[in-house]
């Protein structure tokens, strides 16, 4: 059976170093606004509980800037093994420590080495010992193979250019039986091939 | 995509428009996109 997906011709590295500018500067400039709804507004706007937003340090909610809520889905159980793909300043990863309990683990993996700063300080913050922040590519993920309960993601994988490389990847690293939870966004219109091509468009 | 890398049960959530009302509005919210949340299980 082959999945048929529809390629963007771009360049690779030059559309990760325009998602890193534009992320980084969310993280940074949260106040600024941009193409998309961030902070504790959108948090409130996905059904993110307001008492357990509200126990996150400040920079993980102000840069806050998903498309869904993974934990819609179901409650994390304690003692699970967790990957956040994507993670950004950790807002979803530090939700995930709390939930699975000093017995689970989440490691929260993303391209950006500012980002994964700002989780272990929110996890030092928080006292969670069970984050681990790792440098990688959703398309080659930096975890072993059958090592994972539950897979999250918030807004990510349409980010990537090869969203089969990433459903491969997260298959490996999945224990058989292991889950995702994952937000994402879905587009209803027709987007033309110039569009898809288009670096601008992707990261906004 | 899903079923091609091995997941079965899916299960989709509300979309949620989160893009419309943004400071600066872009071609996301033209495209109508929206933000969806989903689960499955690797078989």
């Amino acid at each position: 059976m082959e999945c048929s997906v529809v390629p963007a011709n771009l360049d690779r590295e030059q559309l990760r170093a325009s998602i890193q500018e534009k992320y980084t500067a969310v993280a940074d400039t949260p106040e600024l606004g941009f193409h998309f709804h961030t902070g504790r507004p959108l948090a409130a706007m996905l059904g993110y509980a307001a008492a357990e937003v509200d126990l996150l340090p400040r920079p993980a909610v102000e840069s806050f800037a998903g498309t869904g809520n993974p934990f819609t889905m179901g409650r994390l159980r304690p003692g699970e093994t967790v990957l956040d793909i994507g993670s950004g300043a950790g807002f979803d990863t530090l939700l995930a420590a709390r939930q699975v309990g000093s017995s689970g683990r989440v490691i929260a993996v993303d391209m950006t080495e500012a980002m994964l700063g700002r989780t272990r300080e929110g996890a030092q913050a928080l006292g969670l010992a069970n984050v681990e922040a790792r440098l990688g590519y959703a398309e080659a993920l930096p975890v072993q193979d059958r090592s994972i309960d539950v897979v999250i993601s918030n807004g990510v994988i349409n980010l990537t250019p090869d969203k089969v490389a990433v459903m491969e990847e997260i298959r490996r690293v999945l224990k058989p039986g292991g889950r995702i939870q994952i937000a994402d966004i879905v587009v209803h219109l027709e987007v033309p091939q110039d569009a898809r091509d288009d670096i601008e468009l992707w990261s906004g | 995509m899903l079923a091609f890398t091995g997941f079965t049960n899916v299960r989709w959530g509300t979309e949620i428009d989160v893009f419309s009302g943004s400071r600066h509005e872009s071609d996301a919210a033209e495209f109508e996109t929206r933000g969806v949340t989903f689960a499955a299980y690797l078989a």
